[in-house]
């Protein structure tokens, strides 16, 4: 499928202002943030000179990078104190690692505080990002976790925009964090999709997304048609002037009204998702007439009842079943399952062979599983909303992966996820307990969208349960290495590990647990996983709100040292130049 | 990842730090820094981190001619992505430039 509409690279400007424009695309992340602050008002925190490089490169053979690629300035906009985070581009993809992404997380929720103290302190975020360095796969993801949810600590408080330039765009978690933002500001050479053309045409073949058609790309991921979808706010033509102006504009206008994000919007996305038919899927042209500009509900359309398919039984289903005592769950849709007791609340992602979205059919993470989870995770802030004691919410996790395919990524399944991280979010905020529990896979983008904005997260000690950012065989090809040489790579570094033991020394696992039948759990089982729930149920009510444990573990003291450096750093330099 | 050290003879310290350049593709990003309190003021160090093993000869000839036209003294650091004689060359003037103009440099 070829989109032949030719896009206009000019956005509404003559050839004559072409010509004389000075190209934002063409600078460097450091010459980005200086171009988009006030002239003199920048000022660079833990810059190349503090050394703050990612301590897993190099023993990888890959030459580091002094800042880790991203730069983190303070400075004014418009007169308005702000902090820019500009990813850089040429290094590593972009790919958000350790350093990095506490970069931003910590960025984000300095300015946060200083909100609160009285000085509203925008974030700009500028997304060039092939999403998690794969290179420090579970600390790139946790990395993402944490900048969702600080970016949904600030937001309330004081704007979070995004700015897209291209030429890389915006892919994998980072993307949902854009979902999450106040308003994105887009060229039209800008990218923006969870899952890349090529990644998809690797793990869905070329009939699902042909990544050499560029056509195809920018019709589906372009930042024209996500303006024109309503997926970003604004399109500005590549120029220094024209998106500083977009900027101070944006940073003038302030927050938005509770409950008015996008990503806060459920109305707005189940009437959307409703008017597609993935067996007769509107082209990218046709989807800018059917949903339109604006972010508003589309007109309904009825759709017969899904068929009940025969239930697959899966880890995720019998667990749920197992320790809800209830081996009959509601169907919040087919694919997402929900038990609700007095004590607690349980949700789990499970196949659904009838999924009539086909590439979610193996318990995948897609458009209408992230809607279902954000719709059943916001009923229950709802019915406790006046209860002191918040229900637990206890997220079963077995899940493959996100659902790459076209139609997701028109369909803009970033958005959908941010929409489900929203939820997650705003629960753990109203302060139910919210339990992570692992017992099966857990990869990539699935994970971030179901489980990993959790207090508390416990995972089964079990060769089935894998933790990663992306299934081996795809993190091999996608890194150009054997999966020999990633097996090798991970006894060294550790956030490469598929290993759960592994993964468990990386500061964000709560619990390991053993069980005799993971498969079909005992009821010796059932009873030690139900007990660490209810002790990770009163640390949740007892610990932080946000996830700042994370990084004050023990694990992470002795595997995080990287991002307790930055967060420290930081903390000293945010106020007085070093 | 290859890292090779190399010292060289100055004429005088680099007035200021300099960071240029990015660890892209075919490029390489730049730490010079002026000499800390016991270092010589007539030597450089030069630690260069490169992704392409085997090339010790090339960059012991890249920076020889190049130290060997202007040399400032300090602590210059090359963390390289697989950057040409002909990028490292440009690089270096560059940062060359940067330290020793008047006008305001990152």
């Amino acid at each position: 499928m070829t989109d032949t509409h030719d896009t206009d690279l000019l956005a509404g400007q003559t050839w004559q202002q072409l010509l004389a424009r000075r190209s934002f695309i063409e600078l460097d992340a450091l010459g980005r943030a200086t171009a988009l602050l006030d002239p003199g008002s920048l000022r660079v925190l833990a810059g190349p000179f503090d050394r703050l490089e990612s301590p897993w490169l190099a023993p990888q053979g890959i030459t580091p990078q002094a800042d880790d690629g991203t730069v983190i300035a303070r400075g004014t906009v418009g007169g308005r104190p702000v902090v820019v985070a500009a990813i850089e581009q040429g290094f590593q993809g972009g790919g958000t690692g350790e350093v990095s992404g506490a970069k931003i997380s910590q960025g984000l929720l300095l300015a946060a505080a200083d909100s609160r103290a009285g000085t509203p302190t925008a974030a700009v975020i500028l997304f060039e990002t092939g999403g998690v360095r794969l290179q420090e796969a579970n600390l790139g993801l946790n990395a993402v976790a944490e900048i969702c949810s600080a970016a949904l600590d600030l937001r309330p408080l004081a704007p979070v925009l995004g700015l897209i330039a291209g030429t890389v765009g915006s892919f994998g978690g980072m993307s949902i964090a854009a979902g999450l933002c106040t308003r994105l500001i887009v060229t039209p050479q800008a990218r923006i999709g969870l899952d890349g053309p090529a990644v998809i045409e690797q793990e869905a073949g070329i009939g699902e997304f042909d990544s050499t058609d560029h056509a195809l790309i920018w019709a589906v991921d372009g930042g024209e048609q996500r303006v024109a979808t309503g997926l970003a706010d604004t399109l500005v033509p590549d120029d220094v002037d024209e998106l500083r102006a977009a900027l101070v504009d944006a940073v003038a206008r302030g927050v938005t009204e509770p409950g008015r994000h996008r990503s806060e919007r459920l109305d707005v996305l189940a009437s959307r998702l409703a008017t597609l038919d993935p067996t007769a899927p509107p082209d990218p042209r046709e989807l800018r007439t059917l949903w339109g500009a604006d972010y508003e509900p589309v007109p309904a359309t009825r759709r017969a009842a899904p068929a009940t398919a025969a239930t697959v039984q899966t880890r995720g289903r019998t667990w749920l079943g197992a320790l809800s005592g209830n081996t009959e769950p509601d169907c919040v849709i087919p694919s997402v399952i929900k038990t609700e007791t007095p004590s607690a609340v349980y949700l789990a992602v499970v196949p659904d062979p009838q999924n009539r979205f086909y590439r979610a059919r193996d318990g995948e993470v897609g458009v209408t599983e992230s809607l279902a989870l954000a719709q059943a995770v916001r009923a229950v802030i709802r019915a406790d909303e006046d209860k002191a004691d918040k229900r637990p919410i206890i997220a079963i996790v077995d899940l493959p992966s996100q659902a790459y395919g076209r139609i997701e990524e028109m369909a803009g399944l970033h958005q959908a996820m941010a929409a489900a991280v929203d939820a997650y979010h705003c629960a753990r905020v109203a302060g139910h307990p919210i339990v992570a529990v692992v017992v099966g896979t857990a990869l990539s983008g699935g994970f971030l969208t179901h489980g990993l904005q959790a207090n508390q997260i416990l995972a089964l000690e079990d060769a089935g349960v894998e933790i990663h950012a992306m299934h081996k065989e795809a993190a091999a090809r996608i890194t150009r290495r054997t999966v020999a040489e990633l097996d090798e790579l991970a006894k060294t570094v550790t956030p490469m590990s598929y290993d759960v033991q592994a993964w468990a020394t990386l500061g964000y696992c709560d619990g390991l647990l053993r069980a005799d039948q993971p498969d079909a759990p005992t009821q010796a089982d059932v009873d030690t996983v139900a007990a660490a729930i209810r002790d990770a149920v009163v640390r949740a009510r007892t610990g932080p709100r946000d996830l700042s444990n994370r990084l004050d573990s023990d694990g992470a003291i002795v595997t995080r040292h990287a991002s307790r450096a930055v967060r420290d750093l930081l903390a000293q330099q945010w106020d007085s130049p070093s | 990842m290859q890292t090779l050290n190399y010292e060289f003879p100055a004429q005088r310290p680099a007035p200021r730090a300099v960071h240029i350049g990015v660890v892209a593709s075919g490029d390489l990003e730049i730490l010079l820094q002026p000499p800390a309190g016991d270092d010589p003021a007539d030597r450089l160090t030069v630690r260069v981190r490169t992704s392409v093993d085997g090339f010790d000869t090339v960059w012991h000839e890249v920076l020889e001619r190049f130290f060997g036209r202007t040399a400032l003294a300090g602590r210059w650091e090359l963390n390289d992505f697989g950057a040409t004689p002909g990028v490292v060359n440009l690089r270096l003037q560059q940062a060359m430039a940067a330290a020793t103009t008047t006008s305001e440099t990152s």
